[in-house]
């Protein structure tokens, strides 16, 4: 009997993987959105730091006269200023009005009767450091002393690793595409592979475990793809716990999986229609937990925390974030304890929808 | 007439689609929804922060608060440190202060404690950090000054309390501009996946062996018959384009009624006209109705991402940035961040964004070409 298994899932193995577009949804198309991701978001967080901003300083006789002003603005712009502020051109008031138009510089500094008077096209945050410190400086703040601040953040703050969790978490579910070929191919009204396999003096329950597994196997590989690309060449950080890694890739994939099989049995329709709803639940998902701009997964676990808890997409996507941002496993764990709970549901709903399944004419 | 009505009925198929891409368009076009005002004062940029007080709420402790809040929006958290880690890494305050228990008495005494604090690392941080800083250096030189705080308070306020004036010169509402270059940046990936989408569903319908072989010994030869497709499927973009621009009224508003939105609409028409002879090659090379939405998928998300539709062109990556001037939509976007920082509309402002127009009409007409060379290849196999 255990002949039969093997034999079923080694046919089951290889008819998935020769099927072009299935392996093109669930393998080939997440890397190529890995590698996009990569490309658009590699530099966003460099380009949030705070950088060198450029000013223009009205070099009039008041400007000359003024020393505190002066000897401020000098060491502020002097390139050996570990703390440098600012890239100041010494110009007239014709000059700076000039930069200011062609975007050379945010804007620009001029003494009135001992007050400084900026001008700036716009708001924004270079503007208000450029405000803020020259009220410092008219302050006449030397304190040199060092202020005791002491910074004790984690050092894992990269939030655009949230959009490769997206990832994996939609590579999981999209396993549920694998999931609903494997139970169509065994589905009487589904292919005449169906028929054949329904009237076979086999039990029902063996075929499909075993066509379930041989996708399983398939979305596993596609995941190790991806998990090694990402990893390795472009160096996403799952945080340090590599065991834990793979208990959550492998509780992802399960629940993707048991979907599939829950959605190809309820659904009575074609393989098509079935890998849309798929898609359009996976995509909804990841839309929830953050992919199309981190931020919604944040409000929704901070507002309407429920919808998130019932999000297969969201649990594998916190679950890996809690792996890379806490230091702790409790959050972890009941993300695990989601998935399995989410997965025995689908399987349930599965062997119900399965087993009333009789035909008397297909 | 016949293969225009043919046209509609496949459309009228699948317009599940074109409806799925336009409500993403106008999701995405409506988030930014929230202000508009136009630049008159200035209004400085205030960073998102929280401060865990574990010190008496009096005196200078007090007023250190002020300030803080003064100078900084305090987001609203749940007092416990996984919200206010969850807060920081997703950016919902970009710094966090713990005011140490025993810091007003201590400062007092002539000590100023160590204060921690949490930051993103990004430049809200970095200016929280000026401010709190700014702070601290004031109420040191005024330790010791008085025995009594209140007038220790005062003087510190009175020296923070002076400020600079600023001007702001820009008329322009940026708010708007900010607006309409998300939504028509945005539109770009919309038109693209849709027309590829829907123009390679027609073609391969009409690409279907028996179907084929009846055209291909018909009077008409494969030139005017892709002309008279070219022609039906041109009708669908322009409907298109029609449909955004009016939604882009309704989310926008005042914005587009000015000359820069007719520049933003003329813009899109011409990428419009683009996306389509794209969208008509490709739907001519590629016969396999199962791999059209894979195509679709990577070709218009691909060009998005890499030409800045969805990330912000200042904020991508250089080597990107360069590597996307082969592609279409950079020029289509770079010319709407041309239009957002446009102060007067004239004839040497627009020169770059016309510049551009001409270089997407150059790839059209390639693409036409190209259209060309693969049918007459394969109607010659």
């Amino acid at each position: 009997m255990i002949d039969m298994f093997i034999h079923n899932f080694k046919y089951a193995f290889k008819t998935l993987f020769r099927n072009k577009p299935l392996i093109f949804w669930t393998y080939a198309f997440p890397l190529i959105m890995a590698t996009l991701f990569n490309l658009a978001f590699s530099d966003i967080e460099n380009k949030e730091k705070l950088d060198i901003i450029n000013i223009a300083i009205v070099d009039n006789e008041e400007f000359q006269q003024n020393i505190v002003f002066n000897k401020a603005y000098e060491s502020l712009s002097d390139e050996k200023n570990e703390d440098r502020l600012f890239e100041t051109k010494y110009v007239t008031r014709k000059e700076a009005k000039k930069l200011l138009n062609d975007g050379e510089i945010d804007g620009y500094l001029e003494l009135k009767d001992g007050k400084p008077v900026i001008t700036v096209v716009n708001n924004g945050i270079n503007q208000t450091v450029i405000k803020y410190v020259a009220e410092e400086v008219a302050q006449a703040i030397f304190n040199q002393e060092e202020v005791k601040i002491k910074d004790i953040s984690s050092s894992n703050l990269s939030y655009t690793m949230i959009e490769f969790y997206t990832l994996i978490a939609m590579t999981c579910l999209y396993g549920g595409i694998l999931g609903t070929y494997a139970i169509n191919m065994n589905l009487a009204n589904m292919s005449s592979k169906g028929k054949r396999v329904s009237v076979a003096p086999v039990p029902k329950i063996k075929v499909i475990l075993s066509s379930v597994c041989a996708s399983y196997l398939v979305q596993i590989i596609g995941l190790m793809l991806l998990f090694a690309y990402t990893g390795f060449v472009i160096k996403v950080d799952y945080g340090s716990n590599l065991l834990m890694i793979i208990v959550l890739a492998l509780v992802g994939s399960l629940a993707g999986l048991t979907l599939g099989v829950a959605v190809s049995s309820v659904f009575k329709t074609s393989q098509d229609s079935k890998t849309g709803i798929i898609i359009a639940i996976t995509m909804l998902g990841c839309f929830l937990s953050g992919m199309m701009g981190i931020t919604l997964k944040y409000y929704i676990d901070k507002s309407v925390p429920i919808i998130n808890k019932l999000n297969p997409a969201s649990m594998i996507t916190d679950g890996y974030y809690s792996l890379y941002y806490y230091e702790t496993l409790d959050r972890f764990k009941m993300n695990i304890v989601s998935l399995l709970v989410f997965s025995v549901i689908m399987i349930t709903i599965s062997v119900v929808s399965i087993k009333r399944q009789k035909y008397e004419t297909v | 007439m016949n293969i225009f009505k043919t046209v509609l009925k496949i459309l009228n198929k699948n317009k599940f689609i074109v409806i799925l891409y336009s409500v993403i368009l106008i999701s995405f076009g409506g988030i930014n929804m929230s202000s508009n005002e136009t630049v008159d004062n200035f209004v400085a940029t205030k960073p998102d922060i929280y401060i865990i007080n574990n010190d008496v709420n009096k005196g200078i402790t007090k007023n250190l608060i002020k300030y803080l809040s003064d100078n900084c929006n305090i987001v609203k958290l749940k007092d416990n440190e996984e919200a206010i880690n969850d807060a920081l890494f997703y950016r919902d305050a970009n710094y966090i202060i713990y005011i140490p228990q025993g810091f007003r008495e201590d400062f007092l005494s002539g000590k100023v404690d160590e204060i921690e604090i949490k930051s993103s690392g990004d430049y809200q941080s970095s200016f929280a950090g000026m401010i709190l800083e700014r702070y601290i250096k004031v109420a040191a030189s005024f330790q010791g000054i008085s025995d009594n705080e209140d007038d220790i308070i005062k003087g510190i306020n009175e020296t923070l309390s002076k400020k600079a004036k600023v001007n702001v010169v820009s008329k322009l509402d940026t708010s708007g501009m900010n607006r309409a270059t998300v939504y028509y940046n945005f539109a770009s990936y919309s038109i693209l996946a849709c027309l590829v989408y829907i123009i390679c569903l027609i073609l391969s319908s009409f690409k279907k062996p028996e179907i084929q072989r009846r055209t291909t010994i018909s009077s008409s030869n494969y030139k005017s018959i892709n002309r008279k497709l070219l022609a039906s499927n041109s009708m669908l973009s322009v409907i298109l384009w029609a449909v955004y621009v009016i939604v882009s009224f309704i989310l926008i508003g005042s914005t587009m009624s000015s000359k820069h939105g007719a520049i933003y609409i003329l813009n899109l028409l011409v990428f419009t006209i683009c996306a389509t002879t794209i969208a008509f090659f490709i739907g001519n090379l590629v016969n396999n109705k199962e791999a059209i939405s894979g195509i679709v998928n990577v070709i218009a998300l691909g060009s998005s991402f890499l030409c800045g539709a969805f990330v912000p062109m200042e904020y991508l990556p250089e080597g990107v940035l360069k590597a996307a001037h082969v592609l279409p939509s950079y020029y289509f976007i770079k010319s709407n961040e041309i239009v957002k920082t446009m102060e007067a509309v004239d004839s040497d402002a627009l020169k770059p964004v016309f510049e551009n127009m001409g270089i997407l009409l150059i790839f059209s007409l390639l693409f036409v070409v190209l259209t060309n060379v693969v049918s007459r290849k394969k109607a010659c196999s």
